[in-house]
């Protein structure tokens, strides 16, 4: 068989695969968003009142408005304390040695856990009665010591982040790792003849060096930050009320619990929006590698 | 003070943030392994030494928690999943890698956006077809929505991996008359196979974890493990001592694997952009 033939069909199965998976539920849930849509009514699934569940969803649902709030600060204070500590951590990792090299060996353990497991492992902590952080503040700082962390709502939201946070830095870390490998050792040095201090260096030679992988951590932990589902199901369900309802977990209780598939389809495409311009910039940079 | 002693003083205060950092990143592990030897009495006291019984762990697999069942889902499922997904990642990476295609360019963004389509927007169409079909609580429901997931790291990936094999080796076995695909299956393959199974693990490990498709499609039959966790309620909250256990069942597996393709990680999680 001729390459010009075969170059087409050995990426078929996996372009079909790719589209049924992931393209055609896209343009089915955008059908959906359209649609009345509900689990329980047969029939209202092909039932179509235009543009009434954005509307309903943007102009009578605080509800949505809430978790578009939560997501953003979630998203927020997560990708820039990931980002900080990652950073931190990174550069007091990078000269290898070991010490070094074993703590960067453990960095691979969070990866393997799933997020449900992190959520529980954190109620688990945050328990008023017998949780570690209970204890700890019992020694440390009494008078946070018999603080109910989850049944607050501002607090409830710190610790979701705190989660979010110590799952992702270990990830962040490597990559930042691998990234300041590469700023030219050279550079540094030369700088450091001349004699700039730790901090000068830092800001005027490794950061520039450094910008464009910390641009792709930055998208990259963003994307996942507003996507955010399974921590927050297994930590809070969304709760104190309505405190931590991230639109992942916004979306799965329109769907799931109420039934009604065509309003969380909206819900959900209006998600999709920010996600597009997110991977664009992501794209971007996989290419520019990628021409190298 | 001299120049030598601050030298000192900083790299001891660098040893110990090394150390405290490690300590945070083990902690909530630590926990977990600690309360899954505990007995029921034991976890609700933040005892440190306690007797140690793996009580928790056989209860787990009695009735009426039955984790035996869902360990068998959560292993039939990731390991159908990465069955499917390699060698059809396979054989479009070396497409990818080797020819230059019309909408190459865009094929490959698509495939790479996909990654980032939310898995519950994913999700809401296929509960919808899968109800109307009889797939809601099947292993192979979840088997062919965990796809989704896994096929843009899979082809990225092993893309990378095909990257990296010079192609001298290739074009001098056409030239002694072999066809591309002997080229793919002799040469391509036995040279890529470290690589294919970095992706397999890789893949294997996203399925395992994953947590959201299998919580809206299952219910009893094709429970996944960390779906299971839900399971550890008692009549006063969670069952910490059980949880624990299960969690340790999760998670040790997973740690292995990761140790083993530690190397690949952050290449396989960014596809590709940082290497």
């Amino acid at each position: 068989m001729r390459d010009n033939t075969l170059k087409y069909l050995l990426v078929l199965p996996a372009v079909l695969v790719v589209f049924v998976t992931a393209i055609w539920p896209l343009i089915e849930a955008a059908r959906l968003s359209f649609t009345v849509g509900r689990l329980n009514r047969p029939g209202s699934l092909d039932q179509y009142l235009g543009w009434e569940n954005y509307l309903w969803a943007f102009f009578e649902e605080p509800a949505f408005w809430n978790s578009v709030w939560v997501t953003a600060i979630y998203t927020l204070l997560t990708v820039g304390l990931t980002t900080v500590f990652a950073l931190g951590l990174a550069l007091l990792l990078a000269p290898g040695g070991r010490l070094r090299s074993s703590a960067q060996a453990l960095l691979i353990l969070p990866f393997a856990m799933s997020p449900a497991l992190i959520g529980v492992s954190f109620r688990f902590m945050f328990n008023p009665e017998f949780g570690l952080f209970d204890a700890f503040f019992g020694i440390v700082f009494p008078p946070l010591a018999d603080v109910s962390w989850l049944a607050d709502p501002q607090l409830a939201l710190a610790v979701v982040v705190m989660a979010d946070v110590w799952g992702w830095i270990p990830f962040l870390t490597l990559v930042l790792i691998g990234g300041l490998a590469s700023v030219p050792r050279d550079t540094v040095e030369a700088a450091q003849v001349d004699g700039a201090s730790g901090w000068r260096v830092f800001k005027d030679v490794t950061l520039p060096q450094l910008a464009p992988v910390l641009a792709v951590v930055v998208i990259l932990k963003s994307i996942f930050s507003l996507k955010t589902f399974d921590q927050v199901f297994m930590l809070t369900n969304g709760g104190p009320g309505t405190a931590t309802q991230t639109l992942s977990h916004y979306i799965y209780f329109n769907g799931m619990k109420y039934g009604q598939i065509g309003y969380s389809a909206s819900v959900a495409w209006l998600m999709v929006i920010p996600m597009i311009f997110l991977t664009y910039a992501y794209a971007k940079f996989v290419f520019r590698k990628a021409d190298q | 003070m001299t120049g030598k002693q601050k030298k000192q003083i900083f790299g001891a205060i660098q040893t110990a943030l090394i150390l405290i950092a490690m300590f945070i990143m083990l902690v909530p592990i630590i926990w977990i392994f600690l309360a899954a030897f505990k007995s029921h009495v034991d976890v609700y006291q933040l005892k440190l030494f306690f007797t140690p019984t793996l009580e928790n762990f056989s209860v787990v697999f009695d009735d009426p928690y039955r984790l035996g069942e869902k360990l068998l889902n959560s292993t039939i499922v990731a390991f159908v999943t990465i069955l499917f997904a390699i060698p059809i990642a396979t054989l479009a990476a070396y497409s990818f890698s080797r020819f230059s295609m019309r909408g190459e360019t865009l094929m490959l963004v698509t495939i790479l956006a996909t990654q980032f389509v939310p898995a519950v927007v994913i999700i809401l169409p296929f509960f919808v077809m899968f109800r109307d079909i009889g797939l809601l609580d099947t292993r192979l429901g979840l088997i062919l929505v965990n796809l989704a997931i896994v096929m843009p790291f899979a082809i990225w990936m092993i893309k990378g991996f095909i990257d990296g094999i010079p192609m001298d080796t290739e074009e001098a076995a056409m030239v002694d008359g072999s066809s591309r695909l002997q080229v793919i299956r002799n040469i391509v393959l036995p040279m890529a196979a470290p690589g294919l199974l970095t992706s397999a693990i890789f893949c294997f490990i996203i399925a395992w974890n994953e947590f959201l498709f299998a919580l809206i499609l299952t219910n009893k039959d094709a429970v996944t493990l960390p779906i299971g966790l839900g399971l550890f309620k008692g009549e006063e909250g969670d069952l910490w001592n059980l949880l624990s256990a299960a969690g340790i069942i999760i998670m040790a597996p997973m740690f292995v694997l990761a140790l083993m393709i530690r190397k690949y990680f952050v290449q396989g999680m960014t596809m590709g952009a940082v290497r």
